[in-house]
């Protein structure tokens, strides 16, 4: 009850707060980065967290999303609405194409092959001009602002529609860590050999879980596409400021829970946006060595993340009521 | 270019065989490698071959320090702090050298540059062929440290069991220091002695780090041996891939073959021999 509690005014503040800013200004657009990066860094937390396979590829399925979407508006028409499933399908079929052969492997050699696979997405991007536009990049054209279209005149709704997509995909979250496919991963997480003994099929279970994630991912790209209005294949399938930093989000704020992603999302957004401000007139490199440097002490001094702080401070505050 | 990428390489795979963790920020090194040994020929005048022990040492010496600094706290940790922190590493490294030194793009002129050997109908490139006799004199001497010295063997017995290396009376947190320290030595070495071909710019280890994962991966994680192999297969794949492809897709079948060799021969080619 409590928790519902928590909850709903939590989605209560998320839903007033873009209110407050000004809907043209600099601030709302950063809210809906937050927001945005804040449930792709949830839905890495579904292969990352749950099958605790550290993917360092996810920029490929956003990719996939951002040019799907947006190539159908450029050549026929289609709403992005449409669009984000079409989008959303093909990120799932690129999951399960890059998932069936490295599902097998672990930890460091997982990520090494989920590196290489967005960056040859960035590659192909490139390349295949015909399609993508190649370097130069695809701008989403421009089409009187409806709701149908999925174009609008300001940053307002695609705040609020970047808060709903967070709020589905810890839905999506919570739901499959409390469903039994979510107590089949934790079983392949405490001990893959034991898993596999007592009947899990681990690479289906995992399979699974990849092509969640990546569906999910690639609908999301759709969302940025419009809300970024131009990209080109160095943005959206950027190992650096995709792939890496939503692995990042999760894993400062906290891997395998709800919260961590939102935290992470909350913390590190808003935090770059502020070191760009500051130090842009500086020297090149400063916010980014700064942000470097952020995330080895935070990995120092909390290899689980943030919601360590809150447990622990939880913890103290239960000890002191006890006593 | 095979023997140099299997020198970058060596010191990659050096690092995971001994400890079980990959470097992220194995590349940076290169670069820095690169760097020191151009300062040591604009204002020392040293050729960048010769320099490049110094850019060994240089490496060295940051390796040691971010070996018991950093690493050396998260090698009981889960592998994914240990990405992250080598991660982290590397966009520390990266956008400090961009802040130290600038965007610009240098290179060195040496009087031997544009020179080639002619044997018949071949002709060698004289930066390339000295290149790969540094590599080649500097695998050997690798190999020969860590197969008869006291240093070697201690090392070796640490990747294999640190427990009972440790039992033996071996520092094994010394070992760790050495091997990291060695293995990012060993990159900037290379580094240095392509330095007369390869322009250098804070980004330049973007450049190889695909290339240095596939040679480690194809001759498997963790084996020096593999790592020669692998870096004559990537110089050979390259080269082939020269002939039949536009440049911009010889990335992409390198990283293709990657993926492939993870996938289907995760030990690598030449097997798990250590």
């Amino acid at each position: 009850m409590k928790r519902w509690i928590a909850i709903l005014a939590a989605i209560a503040i998320a839903a007033v707060l873009p209110l407050l800013l000004s809907p043209t200004g600099y601030w709302i657009r950063v809210l809906t980065f937050t927001l945005l990066f804040a449930a792709m860094a949830q839905v890495w937390n579904i292969i990352g967290g749950l099958a605790n396979q550290t993917s360092l590829g996810h920029a490929a399925f956003f990719g996939i999303g951002a040019y799907t979407s947006t190539i159908l508006v450029l050549k026929f028409g289609i709403s992005p609405w449409i669009g984000m499933f079409a989008g959303g399908f093909l990120g799932g079929i690129a999951a399960l194409i890059i998932a069936v052969p490295t599902m097998r492997l672990q930890g460091h050699y997982f990520a090494l092959a989920t590196l290489a696979f967005g960056e040859v997405m960035r590659v192909i991007a490139n390349v295949w001009t015909s399609l993508t536009g190649g370097p130069v990049g695809l701008s989403v054209p421009f089409v009187p602002p409806s709701i149908a279209a999925y174009s609008f005149k300001q940053l307002l709704p695609h705040a609020y529609i970047a808060l709903i997509a967070l709020i589905i995909v810890t839905f999506i979250f919570e739901a499959i860590r409390r469903s039994a496919m979510g107590y089949r991963l934790r079983a392949i997480k405490e001990n893959p050999a034991a898993a596999e003994v007592i009947g899990i099929d681990t690479t289906k279970v995992k399979l699974q879980t990849a092509v969640i994630s990546g569906v999910l991912m690639a609908m999301l790209g759709t969302l940025y596409a419009q809300v970024a209005v131009f990209f080109d294949p160095d943005t959206v399938f950027s190992a650096a400021s995709i792939s890496i930093r939503v692995a990042l989000i999760a894993i400062l704020g906290g891997v395998g829970t709800a919260i961590g992603p939102i935290l992470g999302a909350l913390f590190i957004i808003p935090v770059e946006e502020l070191m760009n401000d500051l130090f842009s007139s500086g020297a090149a490199g400063l916010s980014q060595l700064i942000f470097g440097v952020i995330l080895i002490a935070v990995i120092l001094w909390r290899p689980r993340g943030f919601i360590t702080v809150f447990d622990s401070l939880m913890a103290r505050f239960s000890n002191k009521a006890r006593s | 270019m095979g023997g140099v990428y299997a020198v970058i390489s060596i010191g990659l795979t050096l690092v995971y065989g001994v400890m079980g963790i990959v470097n992220f920020a194995q590349a940076e090194f290169l670069m820095i490698g690169m760097f020191v040994s151009w300062f040591a020929w604009a204002y020392l005048g040293l050729d960048p071959v010769l320099a490049a022990p110094l850019s060994f040492a240089v490496a060295f010496g940051i390796g040691w320090l971010v070996q018991g600094q950093l690493i050396a706290r998260v090698l009981k940790a889960p592998s994914v702090a240990q990405i992250f922190l080598t991660v982290g590493l590397l966009i520390v490294i990266e956008n400090g050298s961009l802040l130290l030194f600038g965007s610009q793009f240098r290179s060195v002129t040496t009087s031997y540059q544009t020179m080639s050997l002619s044997l018949g109908a071949l002709f060698i490139s004289v930066p390339y062929l000295i290149a790969f006799g540094m590599s080649l004199a500097c695998g050997l001497a690798l190999w020969w440290f860590m197969r008869t010295s006291w240093f070697g063997r201690a090392m070796r017995a640490t990747a294999q069991n640190p427990m009972a290396a440790q039992l033996m009376g071996i520092d094994t947190a010394l070992m760790y220091k050495i091997a990291f320290a060695l293995g990012v030595g060993l990159t900037a070495f290379g580094g240095a002695v392509i330095l007369p071909y390869v322009t250098v710019f804070p980004g330049v280890g973007g450049q190889f780090v695909v290339l240095m994962f596939t040679v480690v991966v194809l001759g498997g994680l963790g084996s020096v041996a593999g790592a020669v192999v692998g870096g004559l297969a990537v110089g050979v794949i390259q080269a082939l891939s020269s002939l039949f492809f536009p440049i911009q897709l010889q990335n992409l079948i390198l990283f293709i073959v990657f993926i492939f060799v993870l996938a289907v021969r995760p030990q690598g080619l030449v097997g798990a021999s250590r």
